[in-house]
């Protein structure tokens, strides 16, 4: 089995996520690492990086996925991902609120 | 572009941070303009200060740098003490207590908690014993490593403590080398053991003999041939061997035999080849191993030749390579010095197994004063955290042996408490993800009361790393831990991946990774199987690793299950959050740091 191709220690974003990688007649379930990463010196670019724990995959080969965000572009993401949580929440709340109304622990 | 790093080091580096330290510890840690915290910290490496993890601050883990691991009985004796005195935080470790001193797998000496207005008092008190913490860290001339017993060892093809004394005194402090693209590792071996572990260094010294004709030889022969030739002790020149990464590598051959009276400007030259062509605009890619990646090991020889090096360059002699045995993981000799061995002059010298490199202060200066009274003139530190007292005559043996401070540090230790190592992990480090070293001693403890040690095994190496650095050396044990994360009853819990079968010697290998995520209270039952399946599977005496190398991926990643058992795991949470894992509030808020000369809390402006 290889190695992991992301390093992993105390910088990195997420040590422990729950991925999926899909394709064309395959679907597989896997831990992941998720990564952003800018360059130490005068970063001109955000990148994007996730591996798949290898070791739960049979449909593809070990290896990691990055893709490179601009300033703009990762703005974009972190504002699509601040709404999205915000939906979850609230979702999350109205649905405690509901229990509650309901008198069921929440 | 210059790094950042570079930059920093272009303004101030080398011999010259330690006025800025001195003064910084006159005026105190709040005197380092919080700004310039990176910088600074950045430079003290250079001088063997690492600014401790977040929750720390203020305090500092010293690295003392012992060229092979080698001290005499009183410099033994100054660690433990400046332990005693200087080494101690806010909070005790459960395992540890109160002070202790870190033995390294490159054969220094870690002591953390120090606070940087007592370096200056610490420094006059090691160097007057002869020791300096000088380019313990930093993009320099690291500890050269090596065998400790070189010069006593019975076995050895050459003395290369001379040898590593010279270039000792050469290259630290050298401004000519003061500041190179990253850190420079360099390994001496003279002995027939392999125990300088060249393979994982940037530049290594590997024992070999080369037949010369007696016409171009002008060194002492020791052995003429019929032929008139000479066969000449001296080392085969590797490079670019290192762990770090995901890509680690073995030193490979540049095809060059080197005399021992040629090995300073060989390693001159090498080291200026690296200074003047690593790579300064990426410091992921700075290593020696990326260069020789880059050129090829042929013109590395070529460029050596032409611009470093003064004289022609003999090809690689025979090496000694088959005969080593440490870290070698073979079924018929153990892999370290542990035990009692034989001395060239007729006295023995005795290896001591430090259960993760880590002893207490007190013990430190006992063991110390009992070397010392056993007539002793050298202490080693291996690269397995292990300790040897040499010296010792046969009509002392018995009583040296009988020694209470050698109940704790055996020199017959039990197979799983022999060959652990770990690294520092989220007590003090900034990049572990997961507790090492009293993970590792409590996992030792249940493998020894628990576990069947396979007939034949004298020696198991564990090796446990926190994170993907390569600090405990992980890719070269029979067994591989390195922390991860996983869920477990719904929760994130501390996690390893493991790796199997990697080591050094004749064929050096490094580890199958097998399993991922596994939890940490997981791994003593997860070994227990794997063991049961070892010993009930092999073909005869077939060592583990042997074992391991026969057979494929898809068969080792079922060769066992993880498992709970009675093993009991107090870590299992997440320890990187916390300030000090041991600590009863272990809450980052709770931190005293960052703190004053006397571990007074400093106002912060949170």
């Amino acid at each position: 089995m290889a190695d992991r191709v992301l390093k992993v220690n105390a910088f990195t974003t997420f040590d422990l996520l729950e991925g999926r990688v899909e394709g064309h007649g395959f679907a597989e379930d896997a831990f992941a690492t998720l990564n952003v990463r800018t360059a130490r010196e005068d970063p001109d670019n955000v990148t994007l990086e996730l591996e798949l724990d290898n070791v739960d995959l049979d449909s593809v080969p070990p290896h990691a996925d990055r893709v490179t965000l601009s300033a703009a572009e990762a703005r974009t993401l972190a504002a699509e991902l601040e709404t999205a949580a915000t939906r979850i929440e609230k979702t999350t709340d109205d649905g405690a609120e509901q229990q509650s109304d309901t008198g069921e622990e929440p | 572009m210059p790094t950042k790093v570079e930059r920093w080091k272009d303004e101030t580096y080398g011999m010259e941070i330690r006025e800025h330290l001195e003064r910084f510890a006159q005026e105190g840690f709040d005197a380092i303009p919080e700004d310039e915290h990176d910088a600074w910290f950045e430079r003290f490496k250079w001088w063997g200060l690492y600014h401790q993890r977040k929750g720390q601050e203020s305090y500092f883990m010293m690295r003392i740098g012992t060229p092979m691991g080698r001290m005499t009985p009183e410099q033994l004796r100054t660690v433990g003490e400046v332990a005693r005195e200087y080494a101690t935080g806010p909070v005790s470790n459960p395992e540890f207590d109160d002070a202790y001193a870190d033995f390294t797998t490159r054969q220094s000496i870690q002591l953390h908690w120090i606070k940087i207005e007592d370096v200056p008092d610490i420094f006059d008190e090691l160097e007057s014993a002869g020791l300096s913490t000088i380019q313990a860290c930093g993009d320099s001339w690291r500890n050269i490593v090596g065998s400790p017993v070189a010069g006593r060892d019975a076995e050895e093809l050459l003395d290369v403590w001379p040898i590593v004394e010279e270039l000792h005194d050469r290259f630290k402090g050298n401004d000519l080398y003061t500041n190179l693209p990253r850190k420079w590792k360099v390994a001496v071996t003279g002995d027939r053991r392999g125990a300088g572990q060249g393979d994982i260094n940037d530049l290594a010294f590997e024992p070999a003999i080369k037949e010369i004709d007696v016409s171009e030889s002008d060194s002492e022969a020791r052995q003429t041939a019929s032929d008139g030739s000479e066969e000449v002790p001296g080392f085969n020149v590797t490079v670019g061997g290192g762990l770090a990464r995901k890509e680690p590598r073995l030193a490979r051959s540049i095809d060059v035999f080197c005399r021992p009276e040629n090995a300073a400007e060989v390693a001159a030259g090498l080291s200026g080849l690296f200074r003047d062509y690593g790579d300064r605009e990426d410091r992921f890619n700075a290593r020696m191993k990326f260069l020789v990646d880059e050129w090829g090991t042929e013109k590395i020889r070529s460029v050596l030749q032409e611009e470093y090096v003064e004289y022609e360059l003999p090809t690689a002699g025979q090496g000694l390579r088959e005969e080593y045995d440490y870290n070698a993981g073979r079924a018929d000799v153990p892999g370290d010095y542990v035990g009692v061995h034989d001395q060239a002059d007729g006295r023995n010298f005795v290896g001591l197994s430090v259960l993760v490199g880590r002893m207490a202060a007190e013990d430190v200066i006992e063991l110390a004063d009992v070397a010392e009274k056993y007539g002793s003139e050298m202490i080693g530190l291996t690269q397995r955290q292990n300790v040897i007292v040499g010296d010792i005559a046969d009509e002392d043996l018995d009583g040296f042996l009988e020694e209470p401070v050698l109940d704790d540090y055996s020199p017959d230790p039990h197979p799983f408490m022999q060959g652990s190592i770990a690294c520092t992990g989220t007590e003090y480090c900034s990049l572990s993800i997961v507790e090492t070293k009293n993970r590792m001693v409590r996992y030792a403890r249940w493998l020894t009361d628990n576990v069947a040690v396979p007939e034949g095994v004298s020696d198991f190496h564990i090796h446990l790393s926190g994170c993907t650095a390569s600090c405990a050396q992980p890719q070269i044990a029979e067994i591989s831990l390195r922390g991860m994360k996983t869920r477990k009853d719904g929760e994130a819990v501390e996690a390893f991946d493991v790796g199997l079968g990697g080591g050094l010697g004749e064929n050096p290998r490094f580890a199958d990774w097998v399993e991922m995520r596994v939890p940490a209270d997981e791994v003593p039952g997860y070994i227990a199987n794997l063991l049961e399946v070892y010993e009930s599977e092999r073909d005869g005496e077939e060592s583990f690793r042997s074992f391991v190398a026969d057979r494929e991926e898809d068969e080792l990643s079922s060769l066992a299950e993880p498992e709970e058992t009675s093993y009991e795991d107090p870590y299992l949470g997440n320890t990187k959050m916390t300030w000090y894992p041991y600590a009863e509030d272990d809450d980052m808020s709770a931190s005293p740091a960052p703190t004053n000369a006397n571990g007074e809390p400093l106002p912060t402006d949170d």
